[in-house]
């Protein structure tokens, strides 16, 4: 289950730092009081300028996802990757890996819990579990 | 609305598909060449240039140098990705309604297909290091067109209950349709069976869910419809066009995968034509996936919302049917040439040239162009008619 390294830049710095202490940062708007996904400027629902990083649930949704299968080589079989998009809590969609679909299948509305991962070479990054019986 | 009627007045196309060895501004010359050839004017005659440089970014305005044009009165890129054919039609349309230009040339041209490489490495993007939060869905995976695609399928089939043997319909239709089309590149028919067993790319779509990535050109000559009527071939008349970029909110109640910018671009483009969707005769769909035919269809109102699975399996897009929809073959069986794709073989319908795969009845062709992941749409009406007022 490999993810590609991110790194971080100076706009990314507060997320990945949550990220690294086991909290999810999205953007919320103080004026508006609502909460924008990591990469927006400005407030997704008013437009506002003043979006500040505050840690979220970490408790989602999923919305949709794909299954990518795993390409063999070397007649090793490959594990297949699964991505989907996540509403959180708090609202902001995010477009997570799912590390367990082998063991809870997909579907829309079932309930996810955020987890982080730190690839080698980069940044830790949420990743999301299917939560069984949901 | 009060503008010049316009016409597509000349058409051109280079040899599309596994063409290896030519860059995108070789092929760019050969089409505006033809497209002007085929009008019955010469590269003189062109005043306008517009250009969609392809995947690649790499064709750009010194086309007009390789094409030696000279005095050119408009000159510009057009980067809407599949929307960008259309758009350039009706920037031209505008720009001859405003006196500002006689003859436009528009081209799209790319060659991002590397002998020896598939598909899927001419869409990569390749190898660039990933940073900030605006690369965590590639980190995380979701990295090429048909997964990104994937995702919004699979919500439209957990929304609506589509199913992946609906999607084959649209791809087994157009494959009928390109059996016609001596210039497709695949012409063999293909039964919902050969969808079902084809190999998954990114569930739920499979192979033939999804488009033939293609080498070459294809341009199109803009002009007045006055002008147009002197010229070499039948004048395709411009009646209507919108565009819609919906901006999806990344965000609780957003639409993305179930609404596409086609359900405001294509009552637009009616709106401005006179016309309703029930008079529309042919439809010519952006097709870069099944899916995507689907959700235009629906979005411009040719059935309901949500129950565009049930349209298209009703055999309504195929020869015969009730609905001829994309019938050069489209994206998936005949080339990808982004939103030429369509508008080209409009061209060719409403000049009935469209040989044993002609529809009859060519009145009123509704065009669509699609880019991004749904993420923007254009809308062209056209028909053999100059439009009364």
């Amino acid at each position: 289950m490999s993810l590609t390294p991110v790194v971080r830049d100076e706009y990314s710095a507060p997320f990945f730092d949550g990220a690294a202490r086991g909290e999810l940062m999205l953007r919320y708007s103080p004026s508006s009081g609502a909460w924008s996904p990591p990469e927006a400027r400005v407030c997704a629902t008013s437009r506002a300028a003043d979006l500040e990083w505050r840690a979220a649930s970490g408790e989602g949704a999923l919305v949709s996802w794909t299954v990518i299968p795993g390409r063999s080589r070397g007649g090793r079989p490959a594990a297949d990757t699964v991505v989907g998009i996540v509403e959180t809590a708090e609202g902001p969609w995010l477009t997570l890996r799912i590390v367990n679909a082998e063991e809870v299948a997909p579907a829309a509305g079932a309930a996810v819990r955020v987890e982080f991962v730190r690839p080698e070479g980069g940044e830790s990054v949420p990743v999301a579990r299917l939560v069984a019986g949901s | 609305m009060n503008v010049t009627p316009t016409a597509i007045a000349g058409l051109g196309m280079t040899e599309l598909g596994r063409v290896y060895g030519r860059t995108p501004a070789q092929f760019a010359l050969e089409a505006v060449t033809r497209a002007a050839a085929d009008a019955g004017l010469t590269l003189d005659d062109i005043d306008g240039l517009l250009v969609n440089p392809g995947v690649n970014n790499d064709t750009d305005l010194r086309l007009q140098s390789t094409l030696q044009l000279r005095d050119l009165r408009l000159l510009s890129t057009v980067q809407g990705f599949g929307s960008s054919a259309i758009q350039m039609v009706q920037y031209a349309s505008m720009a001859i309604s405003a006196g500002m230009a006689d003859v436009v040339a528009c081209v799209y041209a790319d060659a991002p297909l590397k002998e020896g490489k598939g598909s899927g490495a001419a869409y990569a993007g390749g190898g660039r290091a990933l940073s900030g939060v605006e690369s965590l869905p590639a980190a995380a995976g979701l990295k090429s067109a048909p997964a990104r695609y994937a995702v919004a399928a699979r919500r439209h089939m957990e929304t609506y209950g589509t199913t992946s043997e609906q999607l084959g319909a649209i791809a087994v239709a157009a494959r009928a349709w390109a059996a016609m089309n001596p210039l497709a590149q695949m012409r063999e028919p293909i039964t919902l069976e050969d969808h079902q067993n084809s190999r998954m790319i990114a569930d739920p779509l499979r192979l033939l869910d999804c488009c033939l990535v293609s080498n070459g050109a294809i341009a199109v000559i803009v002009t007045s419809a006055e002008r147009a009527a002197d010229l070499a071939q039948p004048p395709v008349h411009v009646w209507g066009w919108g565009q819609s970029h919906p901006g999806y909110a990344n965000h609780r109640g957003s639409d993305f995968g179930l609404v596409s910018g086609a359900a405001q671009s294509g009552p637009a483009a009616l709106k401005m034509a006179g016309v309703t969707v029930d008079d529309i005769d042919i439809r010519e769909i952006y097709d870069c996936f099944t899916y995507t035919t689907l959700i235009t269809l629906e979005d411009y109102g040719f059935c309901a919302k949500g129950e565009g699975g049930e349209f298209v399996a009703s055999g309504a897009l195929a020869p015969g049917g009730s609905h001829p929809t994309n019938t050069g073959g489209g994206e998936l069986s005949s080339y990808y040439m982004w939103g030429m794709t369509p508008l080209s073989e409009a061209v060719i319908q409403a000049r009935g040239q469209g040989g044993q795969r002609q529809v009859a009845k060519n009145d009123l062709i509704m065009v669509s162009g699609n880019g991004g992941v749904l993420d923007f749409h254009a809308t062209l009406i056209v028909s053999p008619h100059a439009r009364t007022a």
